[in-house]
C-alpha cells in the first residue's frame, strides 16, 4: 500500500505516550493523525475531512470518550467512531451505543490485530455509509429531472399534438383550399417541432444511459457528416458554413457524445439568425493538440443576453421566442461534455453572435472525477 | 357585466399554428369586432399600454401559459400593474396544455384571470365564454 492509498484515522488520548506508541504501530497501515484532548482532536478532524476513523479513549480529563463522540456526531457525522477504554462496566457501554453510536468497542489492553481489525471493518463501513449517500444524492437529482420532465411532457408533447388536432377539426369547415395550405403548413412546422423533441429526448438518453467508447476520431469525416446533415435539412440557404480543422494529434473521444455536442451547437448557430442579415456566417473550427482539442461554433446570429447567459445550460430553458426551440439542446450538451469531462465557454453579443468553446481533455477518462 | 356593444379579441401564444386556430375559432363565432394575436407577451403587454380605450368596448385576451422569455404569468403580473382605467376593460383568460397542479393553482392567485381554459380553444367554449359579455 503506497501513501496515497492509506486511509487516515485519528486517534485521541490524553496521555502523549500512548499516542506516540499507537502512532508507531499503526504508521505503516493507516495515515494516522493523533490529538491530546477532545478540542484538539475536533480542530484535526475540521481540517481533514476525510478522515474515516476516529478512536477515542474513554477516560479523559476534559471529557468522557463517549461524550465526545456525541459533540463529534453533531458537528461531523461521517467519520466511524470507535471507542477504547479499559473500564467496561455496563453503564459506560450502554452509553457509549446509545449516545455516542460508536461503531466497536476495543477493551484494554488491545492487541495490534484487534485495533487493526476493527479499523479495517469500520473503514467498509465507512465507505458504504459513503456510497449510499452518493446514490441517494444522485436519485434524488434523476428524480428533481424526472419531475421537470414530466410537466415538460405535457406541453412540448402534448401541446403539439393538441395544436394539430385543433387546426384538423378548423380544416372540416374549410371550403377555400388555400387556407387548407396555409393551415398544414403550420401543422407540418408544428409536428417537425414535436419530433425535434422527441429526438433531443433520445439523444438525450442515449449519452445518459450509454456507455462511453473512446476511440481515434476521423474529424474530417465528422465534419463532413455535419455538413451534410446541415445541407440536407436546408439550413444552410443563405447561410455561409466554414469549417477548419487543424490537428497536430489524435482526438481520442467518444464518437456518439462529440456528435451530439456538434449537432446541438451547429443547430443553434443556424437556427438563432438575424433574418435580415445579409451575410449570415456560421463557423465551425476544430484545433487538436496533444494536450487538448478546442472546438469553436461561432456564428453572427440574433447573441444572447447578458441576463440569460447563466440559464442557457438548464433544462427546458429558453432565451429567446425566435425559432421552435425545445429549451433541450445545450442542456444534452453540458451534460455530454460533463461525461467526457470536457468544458464549455460562451462569448455572445446581442446583434453580433455567439461563439461557443468546447474544450476536450486529451483523453476524456484520464482526468480525476 | 356590462353590455359592451363591441368584443375584441387579444391572442398571446408563441405557437404561430395555436393563434391561427384560436384566430379562426374566434372569427368564426361572428362576434369579434377585431382579433389581434401576438407571438410574445412582451409584445401583447406593449400594445395594452399603448391601446386607445374606446367607451363600449371591452378586450377578451387569451394567452398561453408556458411561453419562453416572458410566460403568461409574467404577462398578468405586468398587466395587473397596470391603471385601472386601462384594466377594467380587459378581461383575461389563461390557456394551457398543460395539467399542471402547480399551474392551476396558481392561476387563484392573479384576481384578473377570468378562467383557466383547456387546450385547444374550441367554438363550444368561446361560445360559451361571449355569452357572458
Amino acid at each position: 500500500m503506497n501513501t496515497q492509498e492509506k486511509i487516515k484515522i485519528l486517534y485521541v488520548d490524553d496521555e502523549q505516550h500512548n499516542l506516540n506508541s499507537f502512532k508507531a504501530t499503526f504508521r505503516f497501515s493507516f495515515q494516522v493523525y493523533t490529538a491530546l484532548s477532545s478540542d484538539l482532536a475536533l480542530e484535526v478532524l475540521k481540517k481533514n475531512p476525510d478522515i474515516r476513523v476516529v478512536l477515542s479513549d474513554q477516560r479523559m480529563p476534559d471529557k468522557t470518550g463517549v461524550q465526545f463522540f456525541e459533540e463529534m456526531r453533531g458537528l461531523l457525522p461521517d467519520p466511524i467512531r470507535i471507542l477504547i477504554t479499559g473500564y467496561s462496566d455496563i453503564e459506560s457501554v450502554i452509553d457509549a451505543v446509545n449516545r455516542g453510536h460508536i461503531f466497536r468497542y476495543i477493551k484494554k489492553p488491545w492487541t495490534d490485530a484487534d485495533v487493526a481489525s476493527a479499523i479495517d471493518e469500520a473503514n467498509k463501513f465507512y465507505i458504504t455509509n459513503t456510497l449510499l449517500k452518493e446514490r441517494n444524492e444522485e436519485l434524488q437529482a434523476a428524480y428533481d429531472e424526472l419531475d421537470k420532465f414530466s410537466y415538460s411532457i405535457t406541453h412540448d408533447m402534448r401541446g403539439p399534438l393538441l395544436s394539430v388536432l385543433g387546426a384538423m377539426d378548423i380544416i372540416k369547415h374549410l371550403d377555400d383550399l388555400n387556407e387548407v395550405r396555409e393551415i398544414l403548413d403550420l401543422m407540418g412546422s408544428t409536428l417537425n417541432r414535436l419530433d425535434d423533441f422527441i429526438k433531443s429526448i433520445h439523444e438525450y438518453y442515449k449519452i445518459k444511459r450509454g456507455q462511453l467508447e473512446f476511440k481515434e476520431i476521423d474529424v474530417n469525416a465528422i465534419v463532413n457528416e455535419v455538413t451534410d446533415i446541415f445541407k440536407v435539412a436546408g439550413r444552410m440557404d443563405q447561410i455561409e458554413f466554414k469549417t477548419s480543422v487543424e490537428q497536430h494529434a489524435p482526438l481520442i473521444c467518444d464518437e456518439v457524445s462529440l456528435k451530439i455536442i456538434l449537432n446541438n451547437l451547429l443547430s443553434n448557430a443556424f437556427k438563432y439568425q438575424q433574418k435580415s442579415n445579409e451575410h449570415k456566417l456560421v463557423e465551425l473550427t476544430f484545433n487538436i493538440e496533444k494536450e487538448k482539442t478546442v472546438i469553436f461554433v461561432k456564428d453572427n446570429g440574433i447573441g444572447i443576453p447578458t441576463e440569460h447567459i447563466e440559464n442557457i445550460y438548464k433544462m427546458f430553458y429558453r432565451g429567446t421566442t425566435q425559432d421552435s426551440g425545445s429549451g433541450f439542446g445545450l442542456f444534452i450538451v453540458k451534460d455530454s461534455l460533463e461525461k467526457i469531462n470536457g468544458a464549455i465557454d460562451v462569448q455572445s453579443v446581442v446583434n453580433e453572435g455567439t461563439t461557443f468553446k468546447v474544450t476536450i481533455p486529451v483523453k476524456g477518462n484520464d482526468t480525476v472525477k | 357585466m356590462t353590455q359592451s356593444n363591441k368584443l375584441n379579441f387579444i391572442i398571446v401564444d408563441d405557437s404561430p399554428l395555436d393563434c391561427f386556430i384560436a384566430e379562426k375559432v374566434v372569427r368564426n363565432t361572428g362576434k369579434a369586432a377585431s382579433i389581434k394575436s401576438f407571438l410574445t407577451a412582451k409584445s401583447a403587454i406593449n400594445y395594452v399600454v399603448s391601446a386607445p380605450l374606446n367607451e363600449n368596448e371591452h378586450t377578451i385576451i387569451f394567452v398561453d401559459i408556458q411561453m419562453p422569455v416572458m410566460n403568461g404569468f409574467d404577462f398578468v403580473e405586468q398587466f395587473e400593474a397596470l391603471p385601472m382605467a386601462i384594466t377594467c376593460r380587459y378581461s383575461i383568460f389563461m390557456v394551457s396544455s398543460s395539467i399542471n397542479d402547480t399551474d392551476l393553482n396558481r392561476v387563484g392567485n392573479y384576481p384578473s384571470i377570468k378562467q383557466f381554459l383547456n387546450k385547444p380553444i374550441t367554438s363550444n367554449n368561446i361560445a360559451m365564454l361571449i355569452s357572458n359579455f
